[in-house]
């Protein structure tokens, strides 16, 4: 365990090390969440309702997709391509270690850093917009977010290895991954809450596991399900987990072994 | 004990094939066409304790692929291997701790931060005890010649220096067998020196097997006494590098002082005269005929002083690998 703890921790010193490229990324995203946050602002007046969602509701809609976005989705799926492709993934596969837990290790120093970044920044738009914050009433309800947006993580980690494994195949994995990376945001939730969807699309979303990722997750926090309906998207989210990371044990030992060790 | 022990290892490759120009393109597109390439084919050796094997062969050979088989970076086609009594590609990980792979062109240090840091994360990785991670790292740092550049990040370190650091690294947990790929790519040729003092002192203190493949005969010649060499993914020849010459090389040479000076054109009934200098020249002969042609030589010419030498094992190799007709 030790190993993977030292991972996170040069991991960590290797993120604050890169500055500049944590800058980039933060304003980038601030620059959608606050379209976004403006978008929802015009459309919804101080009582007006919609969806469901109340101002307050939806505005925070937004604020919490931005922080599931900065821990959840922050994967390193591009990494992984390109280590297998160059062959630098070889360099792992002599060591006595494991490589998904490597890179999950790495993984979680990239989130603890953008989540800290993504609270600060929630904190000061709370601040400067006056932006009317959803506060949770019930004791289990920020709880059960937190266990939520861990088990999305973990989902996102999975899927997003998964697709990267391709690059054991294929040179051109690149392709899939960024279709992947573009088509979970609207899937999840990320751009606007699910409800916005015609209801058979919503029906087969609701089959797949990309609303676990953010949508139901965020309805949590609102408080939209009550805590029994609650516990059973945490058991279904759960559930997807398993399925996800056992496809990535079987994926994973079958590109291993097909790897061509490329790069001299 | 047979450290390394190769049993028909066979690795072939299946790889694309495109004919030239936009309609190959399109064709491929829908129909891809594949080729097989046998990258190493049916090759069989065994490697003592201790024993230090240079692999030798040209771009393409097998080299490296014989390599990635046997640290089990690779799966073999064919054929079976035991590495310190492992099977490689099951990579266990009780086999991965007393093994290192140093690929001249790869590097397992995180860029950005510096050595010391990666030193630490393998010590974790091979659970290494303090005592001897702290022991191991002094020894290291010393015969590398590394202080002061392991509190430094490895961008901000030359070549040579990330080299060394990297070979650092590779060992810190005193593998039992090294595989170096290339140890000396790219590096001057006083650090060339450094680093096979280093690997041949590390043999020595350790006992530890060393393979490794180079393109400079140097690396080969002062440090490996027994040699595999492949062409075409076929292994070749297996012996001592001195019988190589003795076997490859089809000349020897005849180096002659003069009393006065004798014309280039007298010479040539002895052999083919590389050198001539008047009083001095350099004449091949073939080999089994090289003590007829001396004592012609020494009957026949003013001859001061004679001496008969091999043909440098440098000059052997490169012809070999020119022209490899001669290995078949």
């Amino acid at each position: 365990m030790s190993k993977y703890l030292y991972v996170y921790s040069l991991s960590l010193q290797n993120v604050l090390q890169r500055r500049a490229s944590l800058l980039m990324d933060r304003v980038g995203g601030l620059a959608a969440i606050l379209a976004l946050y403006f978008f929802w602002s015009a459309l919804l007046g101080q009582d007006e309702r919609f969806l469901g969602y109340s101002r307050a509701q939806m505005l925070s809609y937004v604020l919490a997709v931005s922080l599931l976005r900065s821990f959840a989705f922050t994967g390193r799926g591009w990494e992984v391509v390109g280590e297998i492709a160059s062959g630098r993934i070889s360099s792992y596969l002599l060591r006595p270690l494991s490589y998904q837990g490597y890179c999950l290790a790495q993984d979680f120093a990239q989130k603890t850093v953008h989540a800290l970044a993504a609270l600060l920044e929630i904190g000061a738009l709370i601040y400067l917009l006056k932006a009317p914050l959803y506060v949770p009433t019930g004791a289990w309800t920020l709880p059960l977010f937190a266990l939520a947006a861990l088990l999305s993580s973990l989902i996102f980690f999975y899927m997003e290895f998964f697709i990267s494994n391709l690059a054991f195949w294929t040179s051109q994995s690149g392709g899939p991954l960024f279709c992947f990376e573009l088509f979970l945001q609207f899937a999840a939730g990320a751009f606007f809450p699910l409800d916005v969807l015609p209801h058979p699309l919503q029906a087969a979303l609701r089959m797949t596991p990309f609303p676990y990722l953010v949508f139901f997750p965020v309805n949590i926090y609102l408080e939209r399900v009550p805590p029994g309906e609650a516990l059973r998207l945490l058991g279904l989210q759960a559930a997807w987990l398993l399925l996800v990371a056992s496809a990535v044990q079987a994926f994973w030992k079958r590109g291993v072994r097909s790897y061509a060790a490329e790069g001299g | 004990m047979a450290i390394v022990e190769a049993s028909n290892l066979s690795k072939t490759f299946r790889v694309p094939e495109k004919g030239p120009g936009l309609w190959n393109a399109f064709k491929s597109l829908l129909h891809r066409q594949w080729r097989d390439i046998p990258a190493v084919v049916g090759a069989s050796f065994r490697i003592e304790e201790g024993e230090l094997v240079g692999f030798l062969g040209a771009n393409g050979a097998g080299k490296t692929t014989t390599l990635k088989m046997l640290s089990g970076l690779l799966n073999p086609s064919s054929g079976t291997a035991s590495v310190l009594g492992f099977v490689p590609w099951k990579r266990e990980s009780e086999f991965q701790k007393q093994f290192s792979l140093v690929m001249g062109h790869r590097s397992q240090l995180w860029w950005e931060l510096p050595a010391q840091e990666t030193f630490r994360l393998n010590q974790k990785i091979y659970e290494v005890p303090e005592a001897e991670y702290r022991r191991s790292v002094e020894e290291l740092v010393d015969l590398l010649e590394l202080q002061g550049c392991l509190s430094i990040p490895v961008k901000k370190l030359s070549l040579g220096q990330r080299m060394k650091a990297e070979l650092a690294v590779a060992i810190l947990h005193r593998p039992r067998l090294l595989l170096l790929d290339e140890p000396t790519l790219g590096l001057d040729v006083v650090m060339q020196k450094r680093v096979r003092q280093f690997v041949l002192e590390y043999n020595r203190r350790n006992k530890a097997t060393v393979l490794l493949t180079s393109h400079n005969m140097d690396d080969i010649v002062e440090l490996c006494p027994r040699v595999l060499i492949i062409d075409s993914g076929r292994l070749l020849y297996d012996g001592s590098l001195r019988r190589v010459v003795e076997r490859y090389a089809p000349v020897k040479v005849i180096r002659a002082d003069f009393n006065e000076a004798v014309p280039a054109s007298a010479l040539e009934e002895i052999g083919r005269v590389a050198e001539n200098g008047g009083l001095h020249a350099v004449i091949e002969v073939p080999r089994s005929e090289v003590s007829k042609r001396a004592a012609a030589l020494l009957s026949r010419f003013p001859v001061a002083d004679l001496t008969i030498e091999e043909t440098p094992v440098q000059e052997v190799v490169r012809s070999l690998f020119a022209d490899s007709s001669h290995l078949a």
